[in-house]
Parts: structure tokens; C-alpha cells; sequence
């Protein structure tokens, strides 16, 4: 019989997705960054490996490996993964965030919270950058108070301002640029998260751990 | 090369970026891989060389030296001083003439490919445009009138060549598509919906996703996936049902349910249905796709090197 967990299904036909859970879990954040590094090491050039929060996805050239053989040479390194890695604390970074994001009233309305409480929940734990994403220098941050989750916006907006800074599901996040959007805008800052021309151009790496402050 | 005119989406594109998905910088490059690739064929260049990427308007450039050119894509208009000329053809043109290029209507993206490729400095190994964060190409952006690109210097003589374009693309044929990782919380209803609907081209489609219009799919259950990666041509489904499709712009991770992903085949067709246009899906095994996947190639790779040989039409 086949475990549930991991589970290799196609994403397409030019990459494989590992699942390890369906929910944001630290303890599955900390399995996949192992596994990261295993497949870092054993998996050949040519190969792509992009980590979500409980997944791993391999993207490879069709016409150089097929889904089969593919799969053959995951399934022995999943099944033995190296040693975990020496857990970094990573830097703390203080966010000031101006709390007047368009869908603040509507989050304190579906979270039966008031503004005051919705912004002293997002400010008080302090987050974790799992992964990057979405856009250049976009940190994925966890973990959101459970009284501040909430599903994603039905229709995402078309353009999201640069510095949104937003909550959706169990996640809070900055948008480094304008673009699309499903998440929900509860303040801003006016840091720069991506910027080329500084090294490194993300101003948050995974493992970097984050604190919001609210300003007035 | 300067431009006179930039009318809608113009902006350099070569193959885009490759391994940094990681740091969330996206395939992106040419919406059109295969054309940008026979273009730069045609005028010489290395596959790789930027040219121009022309959609939902027009552009008109004038040569500043002796240039080599060739548009390739869904070409409508294609002119040299106002007279028409043939698409999928090399060309050469002298300093102050001038060349204008528009999408066909049965398309969605043009490319000028230009002997020496258009010379501005690479970012993170690339000289596309990022148009979502504004990084690459020239300076980040689309393009606009009065814009003077480098453009790398022309082979000396270069023969007349020209090809039919890409005898393998079916153009009325289904857009074929593979299982997604989540294809098990949908339903068969679902799956049907897809392959049975036709769906229209929003118009607010761009280079990171094209948005569908018709018949909602439904999962079996409103769903918020923990942030994972995505693919070009995967198709994200939002709880209003309507399918987002990602394009080279799109986003390296998201947390929508994906149902499927267009076949690496026939992701250039896909780019090419123009806005308000119709699309049908076929769903394939992955099995098929990659069967497909090498078919493409190597009938894209003959093309070019009978191009590259100088034995094309």
C-alpha cells in the first residue's frame, strides 16, 4: 500500500510536484527544507528544485527525462533524506507598516474583530520567512494568528501597489511590486523588498524571521 | 534602432531566465519561444539573441545602420516604407529606413528578430523585460516612442531566406492538457467542464496569465493550498471558477488549485490565442504530452538547422 504522505504527482508534463502535508505545519516546513537539501545534492544538473511550504517541485526538461525515470530516481532519495540541517535562527527584521490596506474594515468585519485587534494580531507574533515566491523578493511569512485566517479574495485584484502588505489562508506577505493579486491588503510599508541593484536583491531570505510594527 | 512608434505591449524579450525560480524570478522571455528561435534562425543570430515582442498594438522602428531583420509570430502588418513584405523571411534594410509590425488578428504576439540582437546588458543572465517588477530589458519597461536600442552588428551578407513558419502547429486543433498535482480535488464534472466548454481570451490576459472566460469549474471543496510552485501553461483555478492560466511573467508560486497544465507542445499555440479568442482543451496522459514534448523539439531543431544551413524554402 502506498503511504498518503509523500505523495509525486505530476505538475504537467515538465515537472513533478512532492506533497508532504495540505497544511502550513513548522515541523513539515523543517521536512522539506531537509529533503531540499538532500535532492540539492543527489539530484543531477538540469533540474530545478522550487520548495512551497510543504511541497518540492522538480522542474526538468521533457525531452531530456521522462516522468517515469523521473519518479524512479526521486523515490530512493525521498526515502532516505540526509541528515537534517543545523536549524539558523536567521536575522530579525523590524517591518513598519502603515495599517490602512483597502480591505482592513472587510477583514475586521469577517473575522468579527475589531481594526484595533486585527492590527495588534498581525503584529504581535514573530514570522518566519519559508519561502520566496510569486514575484522577485516575495517572503512568504507564517505563522498568521488563527483568528486572522482567512480564504483568499474570489476574484484576485488586477494590480496590487508595490509595499501591500497583505494576509491570506495561515500566511502574511509584502508585495515587492505591482502586480495581480488575490490577497488581503491590510496596510503598507515603503521598504523595497526586491531590488537588483543590492546584493543580495531580496531584502528577506528564508529562515529570516520578521516582526511588523505599526505606525502612525 | 529608434522607435517612432510603440503602440500597447512592446518590449525585448530573449529565452528568459533559467534556475531562479527559487528567488522568485520566473521563466519569462519570448510568450513565443519557437518564433523568437526561427526569427533569430533567419537573421543569423545564436537562438538565445533578444529581439522585439509585439502585442495588442503596433510598433514601428527605424534602422540606424544597415540591419538584417525578420519577423516571425503572429504577423499581421509587417511593412519597409510602407510596403508590405513577406513575414518569416530575411530581410535587410539601411540606416533610416523604416519597419512596421503588428500582431495578426488570429494571434496575439509578433517578433522582430534582429541581426545581432538587440545589445543591452544582460540582468541575472537575461535581457528580457520583467514587466511585474519592472527589471530587464530597457529599463524595465514596455517600450515607447523615441526609445533608441543597441542593436549588435549584422552579418556582412546574409542570403534571402524564408520559411513557411512552423508546419507542426495545428492551429484549430484542441489545446492539449496534462494532470495538475490537484487534479484529484476536482471532480469528473470538472474535468468534462474543461474539455467540453469553450472558454474565452479576457482581455485582461497579460504576459503572467491569461484569464478564461466560461462554464465555472467547481472543486469538490473551497481550497487554500499552502504557497507551492507553479509552471507556465499551469491552470490555476480561483473560487470563482475561472480558470488563470500562467504565462513566462506569471508568478513561481501560488496557492490556487491547479486542475492542469497545457503540454509543453502546445504552450506557444496557447500564447498565441488572441484576446477575446476561443479556446478548446484536450486532456492528454502525461505519457502523451512528453511524447508530444519530443516531437515538437525535434521538429522545431530540423527547422532551424535547414534555416541555419541555408536549405529553407
Amino acid at each position: 500500500m502506498t503511504p498518503t504522505f509523500p505523495r509525486i504527482t505530476p505538475l504537467g508534463d515538465a515537472a513533478v510536484t512532492v506533497t508532504w502535508s495540505e497544511r502550513i505545519d513548522p515541523e513539515v516546513e523543517a521536512q522539506v527544507a531537509r529533503h531540499l537539501a538532500g535532492l540539492t545534492e543527489k539530484l543531477g544538473p538540469g533540474l530545478e528544485l522550487v520548495a512551497g511550504y510543504s511541497t518540492i517541485t522538480v522542474h526538468y526538461d521533457p525531452v531530456r527525462i521522462g516522468y517515469p525515470a523521473l519518479r524512479d530516481t526521486l523515490i530512493p532519495i525521498l526515502s532516505h533524506p540526509g541528515e537534517a540541517a543545523a536549524p539558523t535562527s536567521g536575522r530579525l527584521v523590524e517591518i513598519a507598516v502603515w495599517y490602512d490596506g483597502p480591505d482592513l474594515d472587510a477583514v475586521a468585519l469577517q473575522t468579527g474583530l475589531s481594526v484595533a485587534d486585527v492590527v495588534a494580531r498581525h503584529t504581535g507574533p514573530e514570522y518566519r520567512v519559508a519561502l520566496l515566491g510569486f514575484v522577485p523578493g516575495f517572503a512568504y511569512l507564517g505563522q498568521l494568528d488563527p483568528s486572522l485566517v482567512l480564504p483568499r479574495r474570489p476574484t484576485p485584484r488586477a494590480r496590487v501597489p508595490a509595499g501591500s502588505v497583505a494576509i491570506a489562508g495561515a500566511q502574511t506577505g509584502i508585495y515587492p511590486a505591482a502586480t495581480p493579486g488575490g490577497w488581503h491588503l491590510i496596510g503598507r510599508t515603503d521598504l523595497r523588498m526586491f531590488d537588483p541593484a543590492r546584493k543580495p536583491p531580496a531584502l528577506l531570505a528564508v529562515g529570516d524571521r520578521v516582526r511588523f510594527r505599526a505606525e502612525r | 534602432m529608434r522607435l517612432i512608434r510603440a503602440a500597447g505591449l512592446v518590449t525585448v524579450q530573449d529565452l528568459g531566465w533559467s534556475g531562479l525560480r527559487s528567488i522568485g524570478m520566473p521563466p519569462g522571455g519570448a510568450a513565443d519561444r519557437p518564433a523568437l528561435r526561427i526569427g533569430n534562425a533567419l537573421v543569423g543570430n545564436p537562438d538565445g539573441a533578444a529581439g522585439l515582442e509585439v502585442a495588442l498594438g503596433d510598433v514601428e522602428v527605424e534602422f540606424l545602420t544597415s540591419t538584417v531583420f525578420a519577423a516571425t509570430g503572429a504577423v499581421g502588418t509587417f511593412q519597409l516604407d510602407g510596403t508590405e513584405m513577406p513575414a518569416w523571411t530575411t530581410l535587410t534594410a539601411g540606416p533610416g529606413r523604416r519597419c512596421r509590425l503588428a500582431p495578426s488578428r488570429e494571434g496575439r504576439f509578433a517578433c522582430l528578430a534582429l541581426g545581432g540582437g538587440i545589445d543591452l546588458p544582460l540582468l541575472l543572465g537575461s535581457r528580457s523585460t520583467y514587466l511585474p517588477a519592472a527589471l530587464g530589458g530597457h529599463q524595465g519597461r514596455r517600450l515607447a516612442a523615441g526609445d533608441v536600442l543597441p542593436v549588435g552588428a549584422s552579418p556582412a551578407s546574409r542570403p534571402v531566406l524564408g520559411t513557411t513558419g512552423r508546419a507542426d502547429q495545428d492551429f484549430a486543433h484542441p489545446i492539449r492538457i496534462a494532470p495538475g498535482p490537484q487534479d484529484r480535488l476536482f471532480g469528473a464534472d470538472a474535468f468534462e467542464q474543461l474539455a467540453a466548454g469553450s472558454y474565452r481570451l479576457s482581455p485582461t490576459s497579460d504576459r503572467m496569465g491569461s484569464r478564461l472566460v466560461g462554464g465555472r469549474i467547481r472543486a469538490r471543496q473551497t481550497a487554500t493550498l499552502p504557497s507551492e510552485s507553479t509552471a507556465v501553461g499551469a491552470i490555476q483555478v480561483p473560487d470563482d471558477g475561472q480558470p488563470i492560466v500562467i504565462l513566462p511573467d506569471g508568478p513561481t508560486v501560488g496557492g490556487y488549485l491547479k486542475i492542469g497544465v497545457v503540454i509543453t507542445a502546445d504552450l506557444p499555440r496557447f500564447a498565441q490565442v488572441p484576446l477575446g479568442g476561443e479556446v478548446r482543451f484536450e486532456w492528454v496522459a502525461v505519457a502523451e504530452a512528453q511524447r508530444l514534448a519530443h516531437r515538437a523539439a525535434d521538429g522545431l531543431a530540423r527547422l532551424i538547422h535547414e534555416i541555419r544551413g541555408g536549405t529553407g524554402r
